[in-house]
């Protein structure tokens, strides 16, 4: 079949990149919002469900293979330091030991990106990489760990980013005369006249808005198990991006691709932080290839809170000037980020001040700063949640400045369109959102005194309503491919090479596939995480898996089919306009007769596999395609205590078509949840004297528990969006998480008439804010 | 964990001989705190001793005259199931409930919930802190957000237990068997601010090992209530408790008052001063306020931790209404 | 075959899922380290290692534990039941499939002890209330964020 090259442009966690993608043959035409589908958008329970509750389910870190030594990393307990030496001698001679790796003995080791040795001379944060001992077992290894002595010499060090930028601060790793991130930092964005929208103004709210490192905290941490063979390098890799993990492994051991197999069978958990092979994947794989033994290395937990990124803090600084009736007349945000010791980009806290509400005059500076802490990762929706709550907060100081309902202010200024560039946005149901939403949670009788008031004004409690709103891409992209295989019994194999990270991807691929095909969903099995079997998959993550995956399978799955009508109507002499196949079984569309199942057909041919390949076609270029929605949180404070609570989050999203409307609801209360812990108590929390995290572990950096979970409700709004691609779908990982800790840091504004500086809002923070 | 020899003992004498001689032993029973000290690297005994297998220190049992005593190895979980002990001392069921997961509860021991260290983070982290043999303090200066708001010695750690404030107010003595014989010792005996010579906030020697706790008869009119603020609604140490057992007479008058806080010092605080105030007062909202106040007399909170005075101050006045409302429910 | 430590090791009897098994335990592993590395049970996760994320939740003569914080060497004559023994005869426990119908995981790395916890609820409360539900459950974490549907899960379990 004929290929042809097309550029098209891509959005990736806020950032939008050109690209030239390979296509062959044409999509099938979009599933609009009146397709008549039977499996797809039905509330299936997960395809692989019983392997996930039965223990079966096996993850990177389950994997045990014959003679498999395992790795145990030394870390720099110092925020900056020089390693002048380190002695491994009695270590290596320990019971079991079979190498100790330092920077001494590792020459041409680099990390996934090619970027720096993994050992270096000169450690930038604490956690950084020092040895690896690789042992029997693990507590072998352990054992030996404590036997290594390293000698630091300590260097200056800055953690604050605000410090880091100043010129006379310590250097972190760059010879630039400040800690910014490259010679183009801090990036400064501007449209209209910002001077002008202030003069015009008849109120200007300021809001100072902090936010702290999230970890993502998997559940499974980092790492892998590699194995050589003399021939071929397997690693299975605990990572969102088998592919990527190949081309870093292949590289940094001077192999071919094809001599690099990379398998995730089961992901537990990602959330942005596990695009590469990560330091820990590489060097198991640097190890079994040098020591001839399967190497296991996965994280501590603290290693993972340490050095496997995070969501950067932020302090954003913002001026909103507004006419009296609220209308924008300029907005100027000045956001700092701690990237930490390797942040080599900023995620986009400023995007949503350029995009969310309508203003002719934006001024947005972004101005990341590196620190001699754990370096960030993306972690969902990276930036744009940081963004929103700080903007939505700052909204709602304005609001009140001008005493206007807050949600009425965000319906005076709706962007019709995208304000970046001039494009329109393919299709914006933010308003509905609104209407819903506003409606389930009672926003009308926000104020209601028995409802902010529910024990009385004596008793300490109060309580308030608040939202906040989000945009995001989520209509992936090329390139993505895929294969349909429909076997002699008429069951069909999906393959691909993406990840499930625990979103469903199975099940919805299989949906997707179940329909094109006419099969029950019991006959399509999905195959994914292996870059030897599968075809070229994106990385999953940025919400893009099913809307760059799912098209690809849909188009090999409609050119299975076509296949196989064709030998079903050779086989049955009858006319291919005429058959139609419907769970499994062949049907004459004219007489509407059952004809015998698809498989009594192609089992008729000797070993006949029907093998067809789909491509994620290009994205529409004219329009802007997003994801809209808002989100409404009811939260209750002790004022005399500082306890906030949650209460109740209504949450009115626009993704497109809903493939599984029961892995969406369980994507959105995910993020939701995630949202709370970021406004309630998630915190790295860096002692700023020693340059340290504290409390890397699940005791001291808490997560939600069951207990912190209110009531949610889910509303979808919209349609199939026929400009994201043939499904109409759009992704759900982080659209929900975005508005969560903007709604509830807007609520308890609402509930204690005080505006919050920041989150998370743990006590001691509540209680200062109310002291003020 | 560094290798250890490991030996159970069937009975608490045995325990002690075989503590004899030992200098690098530790008891076990439970394990949740042993355990997670020694993957840390804070404590790497030569010498594990289990506890579980001696029988005499097992039982939930009351007394005629209605003392209860509870063994060393009883676990939180069945703190907290017994309802006859609920009936009897509603304080102790509300101070475990709330206490760590279903699961620890069901690992975690009484005497091991008394003989745990704290949770600072620089003890427990790789920090050569004061508790573990260095010069400083870490906290002080450092990150306090969990810390004490009153101390007088060279740690600000506060002691975890959320029983140990219930037990204190319920007046409970801890029996104690040694080389010398057995002994009974308060909770405020037991839990101590560390000294130079004693860098741990439990006050046992290290041949002694506990019994069991035994919480005296508490006169028909006592009422008791424990509560406890963390940062999130489970899973969370408390930042400030406070425990509080009160006897009124039918008019409502404090006839006897005992009155702890937790999580604002190394050990559980008992509060004399806001017991004398109480004593002999009918409880209204100014006195419980007036008392809260004398609670937090002395408060030196640290430069992240100033919030808990306020917690400190709220939970007393709550603690003293409550039970004062019990007993009015009642 | 591995060098053997200093660490002094015995054989211990346990019943693993119905089964009588002996391993031959250093003194210093965990059950959890017994069960994923001896004896090739990696149902039962370990997420933290320090009984602070559930993940590891087996139950011991039918109480929830963490596996991670037990001795091996402890547990002499005890019945451990993991995930991998919850399901009788390849027939789903109601628990499993409860969890499916309703969708209550994602990844499924924290399922394992969340199935067991809620396991352990439900043979003592066979009718829990929502409050009971949640504090079964407040001892294992789940980072995707499941717990709603963990919520439905058990109410339906409970005839609600």
């Amino acid at each position: 079949m004929p290929i042809r090259i097309v550029t098209t442009h891509l959005e990736f966690e806020g950032q939008v990149y050109e690209q030239r993608v390979v296509l062959e043959g044409d999509e099938p035409a979009v599933w609009d919002a009146d397709a008549k589908l039977g499996v797809v958008g039905q509330p299936v329970p997960r395809v692989d469900g019983r392997e996930r509750v039965t223990g079966g389910a096996q993850f990177t870190y389950d994997v045990a293979l014959p003679g498999m030594l395992i790795a145990v990393g030394l870390r720099s307990p110092h925020p900056h330091a020089r390693v002048a030496s380190v002695n491994a001698a009695r270590a290596e001679v320990a019971p079991g030991v079979r190498a100790v790796y330092t920077r001494f003995n590792t020459e041409g080791l680099i990390n996934p990106n090619g970027e720096r040795p993994i050992f270096a001379e000169e450690v930038v944060y604490q956690g950084q990489e020092v040895a690896v001992v690789l042992a029997e077992t693990r507590q072998q290894a352990i054992d030996a760990l404590r036997l290594i002595a390293v000698e630091y010499e300590p260097l200056p060090f800055v953690v604050d980013p605000e410090a880091a930028l100043a010129v006379e601060a310590p250097h972190v790793q760059t010879t630039r005369e400040n800690n910014s991130i490259g010679e183009d930092w801090p990036k400064i964005y501007e449209r209209g006249d910002v001077e002008k929208g202030f003069a015009e103004a008849d109120v200007i709210a300021e809001t100072r808005f902090t936010t702290e490192a999230a970890l993502h905290n998997s559940m499974e941490t980092h790492g892998g198990v590699a194995s050589w063979d003399g021939h071929t390098l397997t690693l299975w890799s605990s990572t969102q991006n088998i592919y990527g993990a190949r081309q870093q492994v292949a590289a940094a051991l001077g192999l071919h691709q094809n001599q690099v197999h990379v398998i995730k069978r089961y992901l537990g958990g990602g959330f942005g932080s596990k695009f590469d092979a990560h330091n820990s994947g590489l060097l198991a794989a640097w190890a079994a290839y040098h020591l001839g033994r399967p190497v296991k290395y996965m994280l501590s937990r603290e290693e993972e809170n340490l050095a496997a990124g995070n969501r950067p803090p932020s302090v954003q600084t913002y001026r909103i000037g507004a006419k009296r009736d609220g209308a924008l007349t300029a907005i100027e945000l000045r956001a700092v980020g701690n990237v930490g010791a390797f942040g080599g980009w900023f995620s986009p806290v400023s995007l949503p001040a350029k995009e969310m509400y309508l203003c002719p005059n934006v001024r947005a500076t972004d101005a990341p700063a590196r620190t001699n802490l754990g370096t960030q990762g993306s972690f969902r929706a990276p930036g744009v949640v940081e963004g929103i709550a700080g903007l939505e907060v700052a909204l709602d100081n304005l609001a009140r400045e001008l005493a206007l309902d807050p949600l009425e202010l965000r319906r005076k200024n709706y962007a019709p369109s995208y304000q970046i560039i001039e494009k329109p946005y393919a299709v914006k149901t933010l308003r509905e959102a609104y209407d819903r939403g506003a409606e389930r949670i009672g926003w009308a009788t926000r104020d209601a005194e028995e409802r902010r008031y529910p024990r009385g004004r004596d008793s300490s409690l109060r309580r308030g309503v608040g939202m906040a709103s989000q945009f995001w891409g989520g209509d992936g992209g090329p390139p993505a491919q895929a294969i349909a295989k429909l076997l002699p019994d008429g069951s069909a194999v999906i393959v691909t090479g993406t990840q499930d990270l625990g979103t469903g991807t199975r099940t919805v691929l299989a949906q997707i596939a179940a329909e094109e095909l006419g099969l029950p969903l019991a006959a399509v099995r999905v195959e994914l995480g292996e870059t030897e079997f599968g075809v070229f998959s994106p990385p999953s993550g940025g919400s893009m898996t099913l809307a760059s995956v799912g098209p690809a399978v849909r188009m090999a799955a409609a050119g299975a089919r076509r296949e196989a009508m064709e030998i079903v109507s050779h086989l049955a002499e009858a006319p291919i306009d005429a058959l139609d196949v419907r769970d499994g079984v062949i049907l004459n569309r004219e007489t509407g007769k059952e004809m015998g199942s698809l498989g009594s057909f192609l089992g008729q041919l000797e070993g006949h596999e029907v093998t067809a390949r789909g491509m994620r076609g290009p994205n529409a270029e004219e329009v802007i395609v997003r994801t809209f929605g808002t989100q409404f949180a009811e939260v209750e404070v002790d004022i005399a205590t500082g306890q906030v609570r949650v209460l109740r989050v209504v949450a009115a999203h626009d993704c497109g078509r809903i493939v599984n409307p029961l892995t969406f609801s369980s994507q959105m209360e995910g993020g939701i949840i995630q949202g709370i812990g970021m406004a309630l108590f998630e915190q790295r929390i860096v002692d700023e004297r020693l340059g340290v995290s504290v409390n890397p572990n699940f005791g001291d950096y808490k997560v939600p528990t069951i207990r912190d979970v209110p009531e949610i409700e889910i509303i979808t709004v919209g349609q199939p969006n026929p400009f994201a691609n043939t499904l109409g779908a759009l992704g759900a990982g982080e659209p929900p998480i975005i508005p969560t800790p903007g709604a509830i840091a807007n609520a308890f504004a609402h509930a204690v008439g005080r505006a919050p500086h920041g989150l998370p809002l743990t006590p001691d923070r509540v209680l200062a804010l109310l002291a003020e | 964990m560094r290798a250890f020899d490991h030996s159970a003992v069937q009975s608490a004498d045995e325990a002690v001989a075989a503590l004899r001689g030992q200098d690098e032993a530790s008891l076990i029973a439970g394990g949740a705190d042993l355990l997670s000290l020694m993957k840390a690297d804070v404590v790497a005994p030569a010498h594990i001793i289990d506890l579980k297998p001696a029988r005499d220190l097992r039982g939930v049992s009351v007394a005629a005259d209605g003392a209860v005593r509870l063994g060393a190895l009883t676990t939180l979980a069945e703190i907290e199931r017994d309802e006859a002990l609920a009936e009897r001392l509603p304080i102790l069921r509300a101070a475990v409930r709330d206490a760590a997961t279903p699961q620890l509860r069901n690992m975690a021991t009484l005497g091991g919930n008394l003989m745990q260290r704290n949770r600072c983070w620089y003890l427990r982290g790789p920090y050569a802190c004061w508790q573990k043999g260095g010069d400083r303090c870490f906290a002080r200066e450092g990150q306090n957000k969990y810390h004490a708001i009153f101390y007088d010695g060279s740690c600000v750690a506060v002691h975890p237990s959320d029983l140990a404030p219930a037990l204190l107010a319920l007046d409970a003595r801890v029996e104690v068997v040694g080389p010398a014989g057995p002994r009974a010792l308060a909770i405020d005996e037991l839990l101590q601010t560390p000294t130079a010579e004693r860098r741990r906030e439990a006050t046992l020697a290290a041949d002694e090992v506990i019994v069991a706790v035994t919480v005296p008869a508490q006169p028909a009119n006592a009422h008791g209530v424990y509560l406890k603020l963390m940062e999130r609604q489970a899973w969370a140490y408390a930042l400030v408790s406070a425990a509080a057992q009160l006897a009124l007479t039918e008019d409502g008058r404090v006839e006897q008052a005992r009155v702890v806080l937790g999580g604002v010092a190394s050990a559980p605080r008992r509060l004399p001063a806001v017991e004398a105030l109480l004593v002999g007062q009918a409880v209204t909202p100014e006195l419980a306020t007036r008392a809260a106040e004398v609670a937090i007399t002395g408060a030196t909170p640290l430069a992240h931790n100033g919030y808990k005075v306020q917690m400190a101050r709220e939970l007393t006045r709550r603690a003293i209404l409550q039970v004062a409302g019990a007993q009015r429910d009642g | 075959m591995p060098e053997q430590t200093t660490a002094t090791r015995r054989p211990i009897r346990l019943t693993i899922n119905g089964a009588e098994r002996v391993v031959d335990a250093e003194t210093r592993a965990t059950l959890l380290d017994t069960l994923r590395d001896d004896l090739g049970l990696t149902g039962a996760k370990l997420g933290c290692d320090m009984g602070q994320c559930g993940a590891c939740t087996v139950l011991v003569d039918g109480e929830a534990m963490y596996s991670c914080l037990l001795l091996t060497v402890e547990q002499e004559g005890r019945a451990i039941t993991t995930i991998e023994g919850l399901a009788a005869n390849g027939e789903l426990d109601p628990i499993q499939q409860a969890i499916i119908a309703h969708d209550a995981l994602q990844c499924g790395f924290c399922t394992p002890g969340q199935a067991l916890a809620m396991r352990a609820l439900f043979d003592r409360t066979p009718h829990p209330t929502d409050d009971e539900i949640d504090r079964a459950l407040s001892g294992n974490l789940c980072r995707c964020g499941a717990y709603a549907k963990l919520r439905t899960a058990a109410r339906s379990l409970a005839g609600r």
